[in-house]
């Protein structure tokens, strides 16, 4: 089936949507084992437009989404995709405590500064003083810093990539979706029909690329706090020691009702 | 036979470890009890106290008769509050006597908490059981010395065997109504239970977290009620019977994902254990407020079902039942608990019924459409990751496929498709339960834990001679008009937990039922047996 794809043309969603599904194909894992949620907004819709098992939640939602899936079925790969708005805002406090959850789950963010859907307000990650139609003084807020806030929650896996750059953009979320545990993917993506400023040119003239992730969490920290006339891109943060939460396999192997009357013999009784 | 203990004091001055201790052993020994508490919002200090009754016949409910024993763990305020209560030959053991008690398992036993296993056995002396019959069974050498030795005070100080009861023997199981939520779920096939500590749901997701390293289930504390429903949802989604536990305030946060199940079609129960509102309300203790809260949370029209138990046996049988039709129906279940239920420990009479729901994992081919429409409104249901097809699932309209559409004619279909499911919902409601006279010119209604209040209090109208039934709905939505049967030209009195009668207002807008009086109570407690009976005959004049 043809589908209708629903972003501008030129929208920033439209290389990501490209790389994913290029990662997702040749991801050693076979299809039907890769499973996508994703909340409200633009970036929401891009489960739609790949062709994978999805659950498209409710707004900021796609996180505990993705944390039921993966307790229940910890034998699928689970990534959760949405915009900065959904993760970061409506979202955030899931955003903090997904991460803690020492679970396998990628989160990217198709963060392009900005509210689209809903025509161009600011999202948490708009830069201070931007203009539009609910900040007409210009965004009195300070811009969350996505990559400090995941590395804070202790985030194992923590990159940006951008957009305008397939090759590293594929490079980034391949590395992303394979690195077993929460990973952090914040991707900077134009939007062109809302945000004037933070546009493929502005970013071109600005970013720079690691060559390696850096030895430390704090040379990491240092780095993510890097924004404004050189922006970085790349993995800050690859912890290799870390170790994933271990989840029980349940899937396909119910309570047994010996088990149930063994519990009536042991815990029938109020507990102490 | 009956005898009406109550035992009051600070909280964390052990009046719970009594308790415990009592009504493990009084199900040893076979003595049918009933335990509830009330309790305040607080660790240390304040006013709680527990109720226990005890009789030689079950019982499941508090009586509302004058104390045979008030034991006062603290210096003056059980005292106050409490012995104006207490029977004619009522006993009264107050902080000095509860004091030698306590010096006794300080130097005798050399552990303090070995006062409540001494006060237990006191208690038990009082209605003639022998602490030596349970020794055999006490838990250790010691309990059973500390049992014993509340034997030797209830002597010495002339208690002893002041209110004999006759135990029966036979097979019984203790629970409170949270045991019996969470042992339902697991009958009914839960194998995923997330949630946020809120009292009076939070021991159900203790049990979860308890049992999870023997048996195959998860529990997952989440950061907030909102990711709780929706983990919920997602492991269901992927394959598990999911639920999800809270209270009115808990609930409050999920309403939207309640929405996001109507829509997906995603299976999941929800209990909330109610509690008074508004907002924080009195966080321990008990009302039935929430009814029309659960009745229209969750934004948009979708299918819904309602359970509200009326006893242990009602709360496993219902909350099975609520997986078996969540799944079936793919529809979100409630069921409507409260503080009173829920922290009331009961003797269940005969064996809990260990049956399993059996259920199965569908495999479709590659063309598999999530939301297919269908004559019942019910798509067949699968998991990623079983086969080619794909599980495409959106909490927009969609389409057949679970892509979002905006094609209106589609919309229309599509919302026709999820209410149809009612259809099928009302066919196999939970019909009420009777009990009583049933020529009876009066009928007293009831939903959730009042059932066995009223029930009782029936007994004891009739057995003044005032002719009365009673019907109890365990089912409170969808309700149909089988369930009203016979009851159009009866003088109905509901009777709620809450001030404004929102199950009676109910039954007129769904049945077209009319009540003629309300007995209503939202002080935070519940009903007692006698008070009951006292209000129903002012009405009955």
């Amino acid at each position: 089936m043809k589908q209708d794809i629903a972003w501008c043309p030129g929208c920033g969603n439209f290389p990501i949507r490209a790389a994913l599904e290029k990662v997702l194909k040749e991801l050693p894992v076979p299809a039907k084992n890769i499973v996508l949620t994703s909340g409200i907004g633009q970036a929401a819709k891009m489960p739609h437009y790949l062709p994978y098992s999805y659950f498209n939640g409710l707004h900021g939602r796609s996180l505990p989404l993705a944390v039921g899936i993966k307790l229940a079925r910890p034998d699928l790969t689970v990534i959760a995709v949405s915009g900065d708005g959904c993760h970061y805002g409506e979202g955030g406090n899931h955003f903090i405590h997904t991460i803690r959850r020492r679970l396998d789950i990628t989160i990217l963010v198709c963060d392009n500064k900005v509210y689209g859907l809903t025509k161009g307000q600011s999202s948490p990650t708009t830069d201070l003083g931007m203009k539009n139609a609910l900040d007409p003084q210009g965004n009195l807020n300070t811009p969350f810093s996505p990559l400090v806030t995941a590395l804070a929650a202790g985030a194992p896996f923590v990159a940006r990539t951008f957009a305008g750059d397939a090759q590293h953009m594929e490079q980034v979320l391949r590395e992303s979706i394979l690195f077993r545990g929460p990973s952090v993917v914040d991707i900077l993506q134009p939007c062109v029909s809302f945000n004037k400023v933070n546009t493929y040119a502005w970013y071109r003239e600005r970013l720079y690329k690691l060559e390696e992730p850096p030895r430390d969490r704090q040379e990491a920290m240092r780095l993510a706090e890097i924004w404004g006339e050189r922006i970085p891109i790349g993995v800050f943060w690859r912890d290799g020691q870390f170790v994933c939460r271990e989840i029980r396999e349940t899937f396909r192997r119910p309570v047994t009702e010996a088990a149930v009357a063994k519990l009536l013999d042991t815990k029938c009784i109020m507990m102490r | 036979m009956e005898f009406n203990v109550l035992i009051g004091g600070e909280a964390g001055q052990g009046m719970f470890s009594v308790e415990l201790e009592l009504s493990e052993t009084l199900s040893r020994l076979g003595y049918p009890f009933f335990a509830t508490k009330n309790y305040m919002s607080r660790i240390r200090g304040g006013h709680n106290y527990h109720m226990i009754r005890v009789a030689d016949r079950p019982v499941h409910a508090l009586s509302g008769k004058p104390w045979d024993l008030v034991i006062a763990m603290d210096s003056a305020e059980t005292e106050r509050r409490h012995r104006p209560s207490l029977a004619a030959d009522g006993i009264f053991l107050g902080a000095d006597r509860v004091g030698q008690i306590e010096a006794e398992a300080r130097e005798t036993f050399r552990d303090p908490t070995a006062s409540s296993t001494i006060l237990a056995g006191l208690i038990l002396a009082c209605i003639g059981a022998e602490p030596s019959a349970s020794r055999p069974l006490a838990p250790d050498e010691s309990a059973a010395r500390a049992l014993a030795k509340g034997g030797e005070f209830a002597a010495r100080w002339g208690l002893a065997a002041r209110r004999v009861i006759t135990p029966r023997p036979g097979d019984r199981c203790k629970l409170d109504g949270n045991q019996a939520i969470a042992l339902g779920a697991l009958m009914g096939g839960c194998q995923f239970v997330a949630g946020y500590p809120m009292t009076p749901a939070t021991s159900i997701m203790h049990y979860f977290a308890s049992v999870a390293s023997e048996i195959p289930v998860h529990f997952e504390q989440a950061e907030d009620e909102i990711a709780a429903l929706n983990m919920a949802l997602g492991a269901s989604y992927a394959g598990l019977r999911s639920m999800v536990a809270t209270s009115g305030g808990g609930f409050a946060l999920m309403t939207e994902a309640v929405s996001l199940a109507g829509m997906t079609e995603t299976p999941v129960v929800v209990i909330d254990a109610q509690r008074p509102g508004p907002a924080t309300g009195l966080p321990t203790r008990t009302e039935q407020g929430d009814l029309n809260f659960v009745l229209h949370a969750g934004h948009g029209e979708f299918p819904r079902v309602i359970f509200a138990p009326g006893s242990i046996e009602e709360a496993i049988s219902l909350t099975r039942r609520a997986f078996d039709v969540a799944d079936r129906w793919q529809i979100p279940v409630f069921i409507l608990t409260d503080q009173y239920l829920a922290d009331s420990v009961q003797v269940m009479e005969g064996r809990v019924p260990t049956k399993m729901l059996r259920r199965d994992y569908p495999v479709f081919e590659a063309g598999y459409r999530r939301y297919a429409i269908t004559d019942t409104g019910v798509s067949p249901l699968t998991y990623p990751g079983l086969s080619e097809a794909r599980v495409e699932v959106d909490s927009d309209e969609h389409t057949e496929d679970g892509k979002i559409t905006e094609d209106l004619d589609l919309r229309v279909r599509m919302v026709d498709k999820r209410l149809r499911k009612l259809e099928g919902l009302r066919k196999e409601a939970v019909m009420p339960s009777r009990a009583g006279d049933r020529r009876a010119p009066t009928v007293l209604v009831s939903w959730g834990s009042n059932r066995q209040i009223v029930e009782e209090a029936v007994e004891a109208l009739r057995a003044e001679g005032i002719a009365v039934s009673s019907v109890h709905f365990g089912q409170v939505y969808p309700l149909t008009a089988p369930m009203a049967r016979g009851l159009a030209r009866k003088r109905l009195i509901c009777i709620e937990n809450n001030a404004t009668g929102q199950f009676g207002q109910l039954l007129r807008r769904e049945l077209g039922l009319k009540v003629a009086h309300r007995i209503l109570k939202y002080s935070g407690e519940c009903f007692t047996v006698a008070e009951l009976v006292e209000r129903v005959r002012k009405i009955l004049g």
